[in-house]
């Protein structure tokens, strides 16, 4: 829908969103791509062990997390920070799992219906699709987002779940977001049949969308999730945009990607074309982008010194959630840990 | 504003060091929180590393081309003090991959359940107790436990067991066994050879008395003699000695450190009087009393029971006119002190009865022969019985 | 057994209205060995339900069912059938309370007819539950005997914490004297052994297919003058050590018998444990009586990998004669 350049792109009254949701849209990316940046810098000087980056993905993340209820549940892989903004969770909790305080970061996922990072790849969207039928059984009305890459689409739980969901009629929308790259392999050797194209396999509809035009993935996933609410036809939206940054902190891309692609993509930056047609329709003007980039910059701070700030879990937490009740085997297991732990910190040991 | 250390993270999962590839900023720059400030080159990548501080550049610690380890300083920045605020002390990075490095502590023994021996109820013993049990037809149920939780011993077994005659069975242990491995020890590597005098004690027992009116304090007989002895030994040099067979030399010792054997409720102990011939008779006599009586409460201090080059025994204390003692293991002689009480002597060619001490002397017939240790007992008679060679001693 | 367990999935759907019955052919059909008999038909198609032919999702899918607020009693069809859901039931079930720090908990069972003895073709004769007790944040369930079994699935199906439940296939036709519901009222929960037979010269530590050969074993030891204990472990996670070694601290001697593979096996677990709390009372060395370090063999010869009574007695005696 937006326009690369040149065009004027849409109306904005034409989008059933109001002005201050258009912003809003452009806000959510501007925080996603500054916790981002300041994320892989915090790793980059040790304080998270490893990282992620989403830089190039705003739009396909913001767009269709902003699509939904708040009712409706999203099941993350392990990229969504930019969906984790868009539901309010607090960064510093979510980023936990990458400081690797707490496997699943420190947030409550229900208080904020979105799930855990899930690292093996595929395996969330049974989850999604499960929860969707469950949330069918009670005759609730939502829908369950499931989040996942292009490799995904080669595991075997993206085929059960898809089947499953269509057998169910469950209420679920299938994301993909096709970044071109599962960690060094490109998507063309990842699957020969085009990634939405995949859903006709199990007889539902499926789309592709530019995932780095945050108003089309809107549209998109908007009517997704009201096709999953109100017939019970899941949908697979893959979401065509770029990794920009490496797989992760570990990772180095110039060993199998060139500079000049990354460059190329970095020129269809989601949030520059954004921002220029909100300026271009007089949605937003300077004065908004200005209080944003400071927004912005709270923002990073303020996770920073979060992040900086927090501190390995008390060793009595390993033992705390294994079962409902602590069985006697483990209990022992628990206090011979906890006495090694006080006989250390009375060595002024480790810590 | 203070001048904090940027240490090289671990910049990916378990990586070790990095080398510098070119600096983005030079001493003396100032610089912005995130500003990169150099390109590094690891196993896996080629990596920008941020500024965790806003400040000034303060030093660069490595060359472009060198390598720096993990944990080690890769820039010092002076921070302006905002950053100082935020600043606290740093956290190790984590080596993923790696877990945190420490070495293992060995886990502690897991707590045994209480001990379940109730009447008539199964006997704490352990698998090879068991089967010694077995083997020596002892009831484990009929054996008082003393392991901790009641748990029935090895040695509660040995103890409790019987041979068929019907003879009993004392276990040897802690210092009696010990001496009887020293004993046992001594007799075979050492060819004894015990030469006898009896001495006139008159002179002596006058000198004690006179001594302890002197000094104000109890002096007993022994006192006096073991510094006579060690006065002694500085003539004849073969009684404070070792015979180191594997050299095939004789150690005549610098020093004279005298072993007391004393008696004991656990048994013989020796505690020793360090350099004994530098003590006076009054300071000789209060050492080796404080020496025998922590030895018999067991409160000897263990460099007190080692270290000995020769050794007195008071054989006489038990009420014996002499013996054939054992020598102490390395040592080369032991003098074993007789009861003082009335003999008949000749005296001028007539039968008196006077106060008398018998004196054995056990040597080493590889260091000495019967003429020098008939030698040294005699000097050490003519002594003891010589009123100014008592009175030159030092008391 | 398969009757108690069908009266045990009877009953939960009717008491818990969050109760659901998922799998492979458990819904008309009724289950291939009829232990979802009539379910579909007295519940309905939404509680009880038929899947497409996928573990993973089975698995996976009841999971996010959990998540929604069900509790899903999910079934794999056999148990070499069972290990397309390991990533599942290995990566998440076990690991989402643990991982979300008690806010997302996994109130499900995953049945699974295991273990061998019935003549069965490759893959339908597995022995798992090692992998399974090896994993933390799962709970391993095993019923010996009918009425135990019914008691055992309901306080499983009531447990707020993910239960692997494995059913030995060849005590499927077993009978048993005796009323579930009094059975159910006296049934021990979850993580409490149960002594089967009383004895006083050595211990028998066992659980499902392998107690009644015990028992079996025990029988004819008692001609011989040799009294046995034989003690149900029924569930292996948790495990009641307190019934364990309470017997074998009075016997002062044990043998473990299991049908899974020797090396790794369940069994080398109930050893460490014995060693490391009865040490005192042993008058002779521990063993195990198991399957051997094989796959599982052709059902011509399943009867020498199967312990055996035979190869039982042989161990009671070693050890009573140590």
């Amino acid at each position: 829908m937006l326009p690369l350049e040149g065009s004027a792109g849409p109306d904005p009254t034409s989008l059933g969103l109001k002005e201050e949701e258009l912003r809003e849209l452009y806000r959510l990316m501007a925080l996603t791509r500054r916790a981002d940046l300041e994320a892989t810098a915090l790793q980059r000087q040790g304080e998270l062990a490893v990282y992620p980056p989403l830089i190039g993905q705003e739009a396909a993340q913001i767009g269709s997390a902003f699509a939904l209820e708040e009712s409706d549940w999203i099941f993350p892989s392990y990229r969504e920070l930019g969906s984790a903004v868009v539901r309010g969770v607090d960064l510093v909790e979510y980023l936990a799992f990458y400081r690797a305080t707490w496997h699943g970061g420190t947030y409550d996922a229900n208080a904020h219906r979105f799930g855990y990072v899930s690292v093996p790849v595929a395996s969330q969207i049974l989850h999604a699709v499960g929860y969707a039928m469950g949330a069918k059984l009670d005759g609730i009305s939502l829908v369950s987002l499931v989040y996942f890459g292009d490799g995904a689409t080669s595991e075997g739980d993206f085929h059960e779940g898809c089947n499953f969901a269509a057998v169910f009629e469950a209420p679920v929308v299938f994301f993909c977001q096709n970044n071109q790259w599962a960690i060094s392999v490109p998507v063309a050797a990842q699957t020969v049949a085009p990634i939405w194209r995949k859903a006709q396999a199990y007889g539902f509809p499926g789309v592709q969308v530019d995932g780095n035009d945050v108003l089309a993935v809107y549209q998109a996933t908007r009517e997704a999730a009201a096709r999953a609410r109100d017939e019970g036809t899941p949908t697979l939206i893959e979401a065509v945009t770029y990794r920009i940054g490496p797989h992760s902190t570990a990772d180095d891309a110039t060993r199998y990607r060139t500079a000049d692609e990354v460059e190329a993509w970095r020129g269809l930056d989601p949030l520059d074309r954004y921002r220029r047609w909100l300026a271009g329709t007089g949605v937003a003007d300077d004065s908004y982008f200005e209080a944003v980039e400071g927004e912005t910059r709270d923002f990073a701070a303020r996770l920073r010194a979060g992040v900086i700030a927090s501190e390995p879990r008390p060793v009595e937490e390993m033992f705390e959630w294994v079962f409902a009740d602590i069985p006697p085997h483990l209990a022992r297991q628990r206090e011979e840990a906890l006495r090694l732990a006080s006989e250390d910190r009375k060595d002024g040991g480790r810590g | 504003m203070a001048v904090r250390d940027f240490l090289l993270p671990d910049l990916g999962e378990g990586l070790e060091d990095a080398e510098i590839v070119a600096w983005r900023v030079a001493a003396g720059d100032p610089v912005e929180l995130n500003q990169v400030l150099v390109e590094v080159n690891t196993a896996k990548a080629l990596v920008e590393i941020p500024a965790p501080w806003a400040g000034v550049v303060e030093r660069l610690h490595a060359a472009e081309g060198d390598v720096v380890e993990v944990g080690k300083p890769l820039v010092s920045i002076r921070v302006s003090e905002e950053a100082e605020e935020q600043a606290r002390p740093k956290r190790r990075a984590v080596l993923v991959g790696y877990g945190v490095e420490e070495e293992e502590s060995p886990a502690p023994p897991p707590s045994r359940p209480g001990s379940r021996k109730e009447e008539g109820g199964p006997v704490a013993a352990s698998p090879p107790v068991r089967r010694l049990a077995k083997e020596l037809g002892v009831d484990l149920a009929k054996v008082t436990g003393t392991g901790p939780g009641g748990r029935v011993t090895r040695e509660d077994v040995t103890a409790a067991g019987s041979s068929p005659t019907g003879d009993e069975r004392v276990p040897v242990r802690g210092v009696r066994r010990l001496t009887a491995e020293k004993m046992a020890r001594s007799a075979r590597e050492i060819p004894h050879v015990t030469t006898f005098l009896t001495v006139d004690a008159s002179q002596l027992d006058a000198f004690r008395r006179d001594l302890e009116a002197r000094l104000g304090s109890k002096v007993t007989a022994l006192p006096v003699i073991v510094r006579a002895f060690v006065e002694i030994l500085k003539e004849h040099r073969s009684l404070n000695a070792s015979f180191d067979a594997a050299a095939s030399e004789i150690v005549l010792r610098r020093d004279v450190h005298v072993g007391i054997a004393t008696e004991t409720e656990r048994g013989l102990l020796v505690p020793i009087v360090r350099h004994a011939d530098r003590l006076g008779i009054g300071a000789l006599a209060a050492e080796i009393s404080r020496l025998v009586e922590a030895a018999r409460a067991g409160r000897s201090a263990p460099d007190e029971l080692t270290g000995g080059t020769v050794t007195v025994t008071n054989v006489g204390s038990f009420g014996a006119e002499s013996g054939t003692p054992i020598i102490n293991h390395p040592e080369s002689s032991i003098l074993a002190v007789g009861v003082i009480e009335p003999r008949a002597l000749v005296v001028d060619g007539r039968v008196e009865a006077r106060q008398a001490v018998t004196l054995s002397l056990s040597f080493d017939h590889r260091v000495l022969d019967g003429a020098e240790a008939g030698r040294a007992l005699r000097a050490l008679g003519a002594l003891l019985e010589d009123p100014s060679g008592l009175a030159a001693l030092p008391s | 057994m398969a009757k108690a367990l069908n009266e045990a999935l009877r009953h939960s759907l009717a008491e818990d209205p969050r109760a659901l019955v998922l799998g492979e052919d458990i819904g008309k059909l009724g289950g291939v060995f009829r232990v979802t008999e009539g379910l579909q038909d007295e519940f309905g198609s939404a509680r009880v339900f038929d899947t497409p032919l996928a573990e993973a999702a089975i698995a996976g899918v009841s999971l996010g069912l959990a998540l929604a607020g069900w509790h899903p009693v999910a079934e794999m069809q056999f148990d070499g059938f069972s290990y397309p859901a390991l990533d599942q039931i290995i990566s998440h079930i076990a690991k989402y309370r643990y991982r979300s720090r008690g806010r997302q908990t996994v109130p499900l069972v995953i049945r699974i007819p295991f273990a061998g003895g019935i003549g069965a073709a490759e893959h339908h004769s597995e022995s798992p539950e090692a992998y399974y007790a090896h994993t933390a944040g799962l709970k391993v369930v095993i019923p010996a005997s009918p009425i135990d079994a019914y008691g055992l699935l309901r306080h499983s199906i009531a447990d707020p914490d993910p239960v692997i439940f494995l059913e030995p296939k060849s005590r499927y036709w077993s009978k048993e004297e005796g009323s579930l519901e009094a059975g159910a009222d006296g049934s021990l929960p979850i993580g409490k052994a149960r002594v089967v037979r009383e004895g006083s010269d050595c211990t028998i530590v066992t659980y499902g297919a392998m107690v009644a050969r015990s028992l079996a074993a025990a029988s004819r030891a008692s001609a011989d003058g040799v009294e046995v204990e034989v003690l149900d472990l029924r569930s292996l996670v948790p495990l009641d050590l307190e019934s364990l070694v309470g017997s074998v601290s009075r016997t002062g001697r044990a043998v473990v018998v299991h049908e899974a593979p020797l090396t790794a096996g369940f069994g080398a677990e109930v050893v460490a444990r014995i060693v490391e709390d009865c040490f005192d009372y042993l008058e002779a060395p521990v063993l195990r009586v198991t399957g051997y370090d094989t796959p599982y063999p052709p059902a011509t010869i399943e009867s020498h990998y199967v312990p055996s009574v035979q190869r039982i007695l042989a161990a009671v005696d070693r050890v009573t004669n140590y």
